[in-house]
């Protein structure tokens, strides 16, 4: 083949990664996020460096895999790392100060008692209306025409010089150009920084198109000390666990905080929460007694009927098998919350048929049942399916050999067809581990962990670790991303520390071949 | 020359990927109904059609632009062309899916790219002021006394007006007049009124009330207010106090004992929850149901000869007082079109036109006073639902009421169920409970 084409798609493809590169550069340059402007760069370089030359041949298949594990894995990982060790949550997102200037201006209040001026907006004529300095041009309640400016205050505008609306506002003045509402739009960031100062203190400020308002800040700032004074509850607020907290120790604190180191403050949270301490152990005992039993019973059910359905006489199996798959085909949440209805005590499927009177739902171990129904009826198409592609691949003339040699069904199952089917599906037995140990979804739809028979809402009989940490992380008053990933990186920790022996079992499998 | 090229495939693909995992806040663009013209024109705001999870993308070029969820889009996008024209102005409502817009509002606004304006429940009031979302409204004195003092309350946060509101919804009692002729005045009344018809074959048990296995407060707290136990105290401003957890306070336990007796009755029961609530009552198997505006719609549909009556009174205590919820329009704090959204929430909304208009969009009864008479003079529902919410308190919308909800709603279960026997010593665990969760901030 003619080799220059391949070059040139090569330089092409280089390029329009390049431009590609570059464009998502601009994009971030434009929200400012320079670091990551910096890594970007970065790639584009390594595209080309490895791509144009000859040198790196390696490095061309590796690149695109080492790009996406640290883009896709090691990045979100360090990022929960970063944030175990913070306070970010709802009321800690932002900056110390921008807690504090939401605070101040939130806390302008209308003065008691002063009037509420009709106003338009105004620039000097001549001066352009978008950028020119704004006056304010104010008809108070008794009909008298002022011109307010941020620096000079009040001063009386002539009747003569203006004209008035029927409700009052003026619409035009001498010596004046009057914004339309378009105008006053765009000059939207100038006005909410405007106030006309007033004698008691206050500032005219524009609410809206036509109207002004007397406002005064209740809460004022102390740079010196870094504190807030409220005119309101008379108290002084300084920084405590990141909130504007009052010195007098009413516990009074300011709702706006911000983000900020703590150290290892979330994880002593985990360690010494006493429901969670209390309720660790017997949660970690289910969670595995769950995630085993799953597996395990989805396996053998999955695996009886691929047995079945690979019989060489069985008719219509094609039928058989998409019916199977369909408990598969339909979303979980769906068939949970289908389950759920079954489950009911009093109106429930089950109960109804089975004439049964289980609480299914409030008694603990019948609500761990249950659940273990549930994810049966969930995972047992999957372990079919598996199983019977596995099935298909052993050689039939090792079956066959066996069967020559007198092995029983039985025993060529359990000899013969169970091995191979083994070193197939291990690796696979334990990755449906992997999931259902942290199965949240199936949880929280069913039974959102309970039931709670220990008197409190946080430890519940079906809970699992990751649905407890969800909990735990937001069941406060403010949902706390930084606890969140303290809790998550612990569950790894877990899990790891469980998935070891499991690994070394599957290598010990895979020396069957 | 093969394995190069397919090489550098590999590196634009995976490139694609990272751009993927580093755009998380980026969320894919939506096409916007009209194109918006930058003369002074009227054009007509069409609801930007999302899709069905992403957060909908402003347009640049739109005066005003106002987010709410797809129920209420189009009463809304109405209300806003009216505003459009009247002005001379683009106004584009943009409509997120359902249960998302407290969320996705909060996360385009934190990165700039927010609407001026956002309609929700008043009960996420704290966490936007929390957050930083919601900038004050000042409204004056005369346009605020034009609402129900309960409306108004329920957009004030630590002493400050916050958005403007519009409608009210509370529940109520819900009963079928094919068998029961007149609603029951007392709690006792309506047992033996249901008694009498389970008894005479015409329904299978006396009431459906949304319980759950893990409780709903929510339906259980007018068995609460009725002796005067509630979740939190009040500052002297008249705000919620989160360090003051009443939950177990004298009333509340009362509260509890009454559960625990409807409970061992089969009154109620912790297997009625969301999924067959309604139902039970539209199938005619109960005749009361304890439920909102929200059950109207199914009751018509399968031809239930319905009546909405005030919650009733309890033996020993006062009428069954529900919390009231509040809808409300939200002023952003990033708001890019400050004055054109102020001239809307507080020249527009609070008109009957606007209120009328929002009602027949979402069929609770409005929150301006006028706009009120006007409706119920018409809509007997609507009066009903009011009079069953009078003397209601708004549900606390400070951020605190997070970390009650769950706690509360385990003892109630409990105590209906019958798996706590102790009210008090049960309700006390559950406020011990919520004020840890509080403490932990």
């Amino acid at each position: 083949m003619n080799k220059s084409i391949y070059v040139a798609l090569k330089w092409v493809l280089i390029v329009v990664a390049l431009v590609f590169v570059f464009w998502l550069a601009a994009q971030l340059a434009m929200q400012g996020a320079w670091l990551a402007v910096t890594l970007t760069a970065f790639v584009g370089l390594c595209i080309l460096l490895i791509y144009s030359t000859k040198r790196a041949v390696p490095m061309k298949y590796l690149f695109p895999g080492i790009l996406a594990l640290l883009g896709l894995q090691i990045w979100p990982m360090l990022l929960t790392i970063s944030i175990a060790f913070t306070n970010y949550g709802n009321g800690h997102l932002g900056t110390q100060e921008e807690a504090r200037n939401q605070i101040v201006a939130n806390s302008v209040q209308e003065v008691p008692g002063s009037p509420r001026y009709k106003a338009s907006v105004a620039v000097k004529s001549g001066q352009p209306k978008a950028t020119g300095p704004l006056k304010l041009l104010l008809t108070s309640p008794e009909g008298k025409t002022y011109v307010g400016d941020p620096k000079e205050g009040l001063s009386e505008l002539p009747e003569g010089d203006v004209t008035k609306s029927t409700i009052g506002k003026i619409t035009a003045a001498k010596g004046y150009d009057v914004l339309n509402a378009r105008e006053i739009n765009a000059r939207g960031k100038d006005l909410g920084e405007l106030a006309v100062p007033t004698d008691d203190g206050g500032g005219i400020k524009m609410v809206g198109l036509s109207e002004a308002f007397v406002g005064k800040a209740t809460v004022t700032y102390d740079a010196a000390k870094d504190t807030l004074y409220s005119e309101v509850t008379k108290k002084t607020y300084a920084p405590k666990n990141a909130f504007y907290t009052a010195t007098d120790g009413s516990g009074d604190t300011f709702s706006q905080g911000w983000r900020e180191n703590v150290g290892l403050a979330n994880f002593k949270t985990i360690f010494t929460d006493p429901t969670f301490r209390s309720g660790f152990f017997k949660i970690f005992v289910w969670n595995v007694v769950f995630a085993l039993g799953t597996v395990l019973l989805t396996f053998i059910l999955g695996m009886l009927i691929a047995l079945l359905f690979n019989h060489p006489r069985l008719k219509g199996k094609g039928i058989y098998r998409s019916l199977l798959i369909l408990p598969y085909a339909i979303p979980a949440f769906v068939t949970a919350l289908l389950w759920k209805g079954m489950f009911n005590q009093d109106y429930g499927l089950i109960n109804q048929t089975l004439h049964l009177g289980t609480d299914w739902l409030g008694n603990p171990w019948a609500a761990k049942a249950a659940v273990l129904i549930t994810n049966l009826w969930l995972g047992f198409p999957y372990m079919f399916l598996v199983c019977t592609g596995a099935l298909q691949s052993i050689p039939g003339d090792v079956q066959e050999a066996a069967r020559i040699d007198g092995a029983n069904a039985m025993q060529t199952l359990r000899k013969i067809t169970m091995p191979l089917l083994l070193v197939a599906v291990g690796p696979l037995l334990i990755a449906s581990y992997g999931f259902n140990f942290n199965n949240f979804s199936l949880i929280y739809l069913l039974t959102e962990g309970g039931p709670f028979t220990g008197g409190n809402a946080t430890i519940g009989d079906t809970d699992l670790l990751i649905t407890l940490a969800y909990r735990l992380a937001f069941s406060g008053a403010n949902p706390s991303y930084g606890l969140a990933s303290a809790v998550s990186i612990v569950i790894f920790a877990l899990v790891a520390i469980m998935s070891l022996p499991g690994f070394r079992a599957t290598k010990a499998l895979e020396e069957i071949n | 020359m093969h394995k190069r090229a397919f090489g550098a495939v590999a590196a634009i693909g995976a490139t694609t990927l990272l751009m993927t995992a580093c755009g998380g806040t980026t969320t894919p663009a939506q096409t916007s109904g009209s194109t918006p013209t930058s003369t002074s024109t009227s054009t007509a705001a069409a609801p930007a059609t999302t899709s069905a999870t992403a957060a909908p993308t402003r347009d640049a070029n739109a005066d005003l632009v106002i987010w709410c969820d797809s129920t209420h889009g189009p009463a809304v996008t109405a209300i806003a062309k009216k505003f459009a024209d009247a002005q001379g102005l683009n106004v584009q409502v943009q409509t997120t899916p359902d249960d998302k817009t407290r969320q996705q509002y909060q996360d385009a606004t934190k990165v700039g790219k927010g609407p001026d304006i956002v309609v929700g429940a008043h009960d996420w009031l704290g966490e936007f002021v929390q957050n930083g979302v919601a900038a004050p409204v000042q409204l004056d004195a005369a346009t605020a006394a034009k609402f129900q003092p309960s409306a108004t309350a329920a957009t004030k946060f630590n002493g400050q007006n916050y958005g403007v509101p519009y409608a009210i919804e509370n529940i109520g009692l819900i009963y079928n007049k094919d068998v029961i002729s007149t609603p029951p005045k007392t709690l006792d009344e309506l047992i033996s009124m249901g008694q009498a018809a389970v008894k005479a074959g015409k329904a299978k048990q006396v009431l459906s009330m949304n319980v759950g296995k893990q409780g709903n407060p929510y339906m259980a707290y007018p068995f609460f207010s009725a002796f005067g136990g509630g979740v939190f105290g009040t500052k002297a401003n008249g705000d919620y106090d989160p360090n003051q957890v009443i939950i177990n306070n004298a009333g509340s336990v009362k509260g509890g004992e009454l559960l625990a007796k409807l409970g061992k009755e089969k009154i109620l029961s912790t297997n009625v929850d969301g999924t067959n609530v309604a139902q039970l009552f539209t199938s005619k198997a109960a005749p009361f149901l304890i439920g909102g505006p929200w059950d109207i719609e199914p009751a018509k549909k399968a031809n239930i000869n319905y009546g909405i009556a005030n919650l009733p009174t309890v033996a020993g205590g006062g009428a069954m007082q529900p919390f009231l919820g509040v809808q409300m329009f939200y002023l952003s704090s990033k708001a890019k079109n400050a004055p054109l959204a102020q001239e809307f929430l507080t020249a527009f909304v609070p008109t009957d036109d606007v209120q009328i208009a929002l009602y027949e969009g979402g069929q609770r009864p409005p929150a301006l006073k006028t706009a009120y008479d006007k409706v119920a003079a018409q809509t007997p529902d609507i009066k009903a639902w009011f009079e069953a919410g009078k003397g209601g308190k708004p549900m606390p919308n400070i951020p605190a009421m997070n970390a009650v909800w769950t706690p509360w709603g385990q003892a109630e279960a409990d105590l209906i169920s019958g798996a706590a026997t102790d009210p008090k010593a049960r309700l006390d665990a559950a406020a011990k409970e919520i004020k840890a969760a509080i403490a932990k901030g």
